[in-house]
């Protein structure tokens, strides 16, 4: 047993005295899981979003109506511009022209920084909005008050701020519609939100992130640590000076494994550790099944590791196998983005990952996930194929030394 | 033939017969392309969802129906009963759903599907106004008209994306022609021994520039085209604009592989560094995730990244975003005089003997 | 006394696709002994000691290692043999003393890692990472590795290629440490004085074949009594070759350069001193010296050990 301790260590040592494995394997996870959150944890809270909009209120054709809808919405977007009480950054940057300054100018100026990713949105309203809003309050016909809202779809702001200002917009309808009775708002129905399972809110985005990190960090370690350790070792050589001594091809690997799984266990530790108290995260991978997944795993991602080593000759050439599957089967696994709605071709090469049924098991167990994507067999199913494919074809072909 | 023939001559040799490098410069980015492509595709597409109901009041109401048609959703399908819905909810056969009870429209979410539900909810409210607004015979008062004011009609946030696929191959060409490349040749002593010879090493620098330069042009046109063709995107390339850029672009990345080759001990660390910087900023620019929705101090540190303002530009070039004039020139002139105060670093980096 | 043999080989044959690298050879190796195989490049020495190491496996032949019959050395004949190959890395980033301990956690039973640290002059390198050391400071850490197991048989595959003079005396130290102590050694090396200064038994390979066996006296005494005398000339006309085969049973030129073999000493100098004088033929850098394994080895195949 002590040769296999020896191997085992030798193969953790060497991994955390290379800066850049420290790096890939360690930082980097952290990295992503810290940046993840910060964004889209952000999304989620909605407390650091803030849109820079341009409001600008065309004096109206008609003067001495009862009422005024184009000043009931300036009134509105003033108060969303303004900080509350708690001094909490308000949700818009409201931009409106100056007393006597030309409006079409205006107009073109915001427009053009519209364009150039300044502002998310510019809402006019027209001259004639107030007149139209009274006639359609008044006559119940199917006229309407139209106001513009110039915007940009390939702006992500934008296109967020918009949806908002839509939202806005509908509010106050009803508020008009009610102000002249023709809704009344204690008739109104409520919609009320509820959420499938046993969830009581919605997971919160670190407790769905950090199975993927967790994940991804095995993932990685899996596709470039054991393909980078066996062939450089065996393109320098140093394979060759353990098949000198005693120690068989299948200690070494059992020393291998043991090592390999030692990595990943500090890897898991470090990560749920930063998600858990730097990032709050309430899942714990303590139930049976998250264990038996997460076992699963590493050793999934350590035989495809395998694999790839039998597959290719040369050690640059396994590191570039293992760049150019890196990000199609991370990103097609639903790790970072959903992928319920692709195309059916896609869906393919989503059904044969096996980190598409490993991240959906293991966010299933942390209970990150209600359903799955496909019956609950299949689940553990294709990670163990992938094991034994993967297994049967390096035995066969993963060469232990170097060709004369 | 002239020492700067030669050495452009053996350059071109050298990085066409390395198939690792080839491959890496030309076609890597198109699995980014093809991959992101896809992926965005359909993200945040709230016309793709597929809805489901169950109507469990005891009136015959007709107004929930047609609120539903008429709610841009891809499909509605309405359930007999809330276990059912629940069940389509819970193994994503349906992306969110209803349960009307004739007092209350209950929404009902997969709570683990948090990318989309914030899509879903918008809709849920749009209908829930709609189903109101028609339930009491209102009409509504206000209508508010989009009107696309971006340089182009798009609704993917892929149109984006691709720009800033570019202007990262761009980035890994000039950073690592320096970082890899030249490092390389230090550390092998290949450098060594042209530099005991009367050749400079400005023709060197002029000769793996020129490649690079060349080889950062295919392969961003290889990637336009794929995403032209495949993704039948549009972009109004303005050609000249394009060209300045890349050409600025391309020396002032070189630059920044030798401050990077300057600041490391060994060679053979500066093409692991240049790796790290490249993909933290490729996670930092913009380009994956958008800056608008990152905290604040994340958003300054983006804006001093130079692929951010690489990525900005090429959204500029290719027609999908606009720019000042100002701007662009500003932002081409600072990446040309990046490279024009470190070539003479790169120089002497070049010729520096190696601590041992 | 006689040795037993500690390892003998019958009919080893290897090939690699059309070229026989190994034809058919038979030798035995006495314990507590210096066996050398000696041959230039390609003469297929590098091949049967991986065979004998357990690398390869040979096409066909017999292997007899420590009395026990084997058609590839296993595990058990490793626990008692001591390898170390011509070309072989270690993990960069260990240090010294922990590449030993790896190496002796293969083996049943080994040497404390000080006492190997001891033998090879490492003991201030204990705790350098490997990627740090020179490469005779490298070379010894791989003779500690490949004697950490205290074994009874030691192969060293060329193992002062590329060390400096100095390096390569204290390897010989090392090889004639090791048979005092009654080790068996089998090396393998192109260079003759080495082989000269070292062996027990030379064995000289060429072309997959054994073409001599034998300790190094009695390889160079098969060329005779004959003394060499050896010098260069500044031109050689046929008549000169001519006039100096009156006094010399020999004459082999190699270039300007000529040697001449004879078995009366005084005589042949003289006459050649003679001739030199009169016919104003100057010479140069003359020396004299008895047959070496260079020499053997230029009889038997016509090429020197270097070509």
């Amino acid at each position: 047993m002590k040769d296999i301790f020896a191997i085992a260590r030798t193969h953790v040592v060497t991994a955390l005295r290379e800066r850049v494995t420290l790096f890939w394997f360690l930082i980097f996870p952290l990295f992503l899981l810290t940046l993840l959150s910060l964004i889209f944890g952000s999304v989620t809270d909605n407390e650091d979003v803030q849109f820079v909009i341009s409001l600008i209120a065309y004096p109206q054709s008609a003067a001495d109506l009862p009422f005024s809808a184009s000043a009931a919405i300036e009134e509105a977007f003033t108060e969303m511009a303004t900080p509350d009480a708690s001094g909490r950054a308000p949700l818009f940057v409201l931009h409106v022209p100056s007393d006597g300054q030309d409006l079409e100018a205006f107009l073109d100026a915001e427009v053009t920084e519209l364009r150039r990713g300044r502002r998310a949105a510019v809402l006019v309203l027209p001259e004639d909005f107030d007149r139209q809003a009274m006639t359609a309050l008044s006559d119940a016909s199917s006229a309407v008050a139209g106001a513009r809202l110039y915007m940009s779809s390939t702006n992500v702001a934008s296109e967020t701020a918009s949806s908002i200002i839509d939202q806005v917009f509908a509010e106050l309808d009803r508020n008009l519609l009610s102000r002249m009775g023709r809704f009344d708002e204690s008739q109104a129905v409520r919609d009320v939100t509820e959420w499938v399972g046993q969830a009581e809110s919605e997971v919160a985005y670190i407790d769905f992130a950090l199975p993927a990190i967790v994940l991804m960090g095995f993932f990685t370690s899996g596709l470039f640590g054991v393909p980078g350790a066996i062939l450089f070792n065996r393109d320098l050589k140093v394979l060759r000076r353990y098949w000198v001594t005693p120690l068989s091809v299948s200690r070494y690997l059992a020393g291998f494994g043991l090592g390999h799984l030692s990595l990943c266990a500090l890897q898991f530790v470090l990560i749920v550790l930063v998600g858990t108290y730097g990032f709050g995260a309430s899942i714990r991978f303590s139930s049976p099944t998250a264990i038996a997944t997460l076992i699963l795993a590493v050793v999934t991602f350590m035989a495809f590791g395998f694999l790839i080593t039998s597959l290719v000759r040369t050690a640059n050439a396994g590191m570039a196998t293992a760049n150019i599957l890196n990000m199609p089967m991370m990103f097609l696994s639903g790790m970072f983005f959903p992928v319920a709605n692709l195309p059916a071709f896609m869906k393919v090469v989503i059904l044969a990952n096996p980190v598409t049924y490993l991240l959906e098991s293991l966010r299933q167990s942390v209970g990150a996930q209600e359903g799955t994507m496909m019956p609950s067999p299949w689940t553990y199913v294709v990670p163990l194929l992938w094991i034994a494919f993967s297994t049967l074809v390096a035995t066969r072909r993963l060469r232990w030394d170097v060709e004369r | 033939m002239t020492a700067f023939a030669a050495l452009l001559k053996n350059e071109v040799r050298v990085f066409t017969r390395d198939k690792m490098t080839l491959f890496f410069t030309l076609l890597f980015p198109l699995v980014f392309v093809l991959l992101f492509g896809v992926l965005m595709g359909n993200m945040g597409d709230v016309d793709q969802a597929d809805f489901g109901w169950v109507d469990v009041s005891t009136s015959d109401d007709e107004t929930l129906p047609h609120v539903l048609e008429d709610a841009g959703l891809h499909s509605v399908r309405r359930f007999e009963t809330r276990p059912e819905l629940e069940a389509a909810i819970s193994d994503q056969r349906t992306d969110f759903g209803l349960v009307w009870d004739g007092a209350n429209l209950v929404f009902l979410y997969n709570a683990t599907r948090l990318q989309e539900n914030y899509a879903f909810q918008q809709l849920a409210a749009g209908i829930t106004a709609e189903f109101n607004i028609r339930k009491q015979d209102a009409f509504p008062v206000l209508e508010l008209t989009h009107i696309q004011a971006g340089k182009i009609e798009s609704t993917s946030w892929f149109n984006l994306v691709l720009p800033g696929i570019l202007a990262f191959s761009i980035l890994s060409s000039g950073l690592f022609a320096i970082s890899g490349h030249l490092t390389h040749m230090k550390e092998r002593n290949i450098l060594d021994r042209m530099l005991v010879t009367p050749m400079r090493p400005a023709l060197l620098l002029a000769a793996i520039a020129v490649v690079r330069l060349v080889m950062g042009f295919v392969s961003t046109l290889i990637t336009l085209g794929v995403g032209i063709v495949v993704f039948r995107m549009t972009f109004t390339i303005d050609w000249f604009r394009y060209a300045v850029f890349v050409v600025c672009s391309t020396l002032g990345t070189m630059g920044l592989g030798t401050v990077i080759a300057l600041l490391v001990r060994r060679p053979s660390s500066a093409s692991n560094l240049a790796n790290v910087l490249a993909m933290l900023m490729m996670f930092l620019a913009g380009i994956y995730f958008p800056i608008e929705f990152m905290p604040p101090f994340l958003r300054t540190l983006s804006s001093w990244m130079p692929l951010t303002h690489m990525a900005n530009v090429m959204r500029y070039v290719t027609g999908v975003i606009d720019m000042s004039q100002g701007r662009f020139w500003i932002t081409s002139a600072v990446f040309l005089g990046l490279a024009l105060v470190l070539f003479p670093m790169m120089g002497r980096y070049a010729v520096r003997p190696l601590r041992r | 006394m006689a040795n037993a043999p500690i390892l003998q080989v019958a009919d080893l044959t290897k090939h690699y696709g059309d070229t026989r690298a190994v034809d058919g050879i038979s030798f035995a190796v006495p314990s507590a002994c210096v066996f050398t195989i000696l041959g230039p490049n390609g003469a297929g020495k590098t091949t049967t000691l991986e065979i004998l190491e357990g690398i390869r496996q040979p096409d066909s032949g017999k292997l007899i290692l420590f009395g026990e019959p084997m058609t590839r050395v296993d595990r058990n004949a490793k626990q008692r043999m001591g390898v170390l190959l011509q070309e072989g890395g270690f993990e960069p980033q260990l240090r010294v003393h922990e590449v030993i301990h790896l190496f002796a956690s293969f083996f049943d039973h080994h040497l404390p890692v000080d006492d190997v640290l001891k033998m090879v002059a490492l003991e201030e390198k204990a705790r350098a990472q490997v990627r740090t050391l020179s490469g005779g400071q490298r070379q010894r850490m791989a003779v500690g590795v490949a004697l950490v197991n205290d074994p009874d048989v030691v192969f060293l595959d060329e193992p002062t290629t590329g060390l400096d003079p100095q390096a390569r005396r204290n390897m010989w130290d090392i090889v004639t440490t090791l048979r005092e102590r009654g080790k068996t050694i089998i090396l393998t090396t192109h260079y003759m004085e080495e082989a000269e200064a070292l062996s027990d038994t030379v064995c000289v390979m060429d072309h997959g074949k054994i073409i001599a066996e034998g300790s190094p006296r009695t390889l160079t005494g098969r060329l005779g009594e004959e003394t060499l005398i050896e010098f260069r000339m500044d031109a050689i006309e046929n008549d000169d070759l001519v006039h100096l085969r009156t006094f010399c049973q020999a004459v082999h030129v190699d270039g300007l350069h000529v040697t001449l073999e004879t078995s009366d000493l005084p005589q042949t100098m003289g006459e050649l001193l003679t001739w030199s004088k009169q016919g104003a033929v100057p010479f140069h850098d003359l020396h004299v010296r008895q047959p070496n394994l260079e020499d053997v080895f230029l009889a038997l195949t016509g090429r020197t050990l270097r070509e």
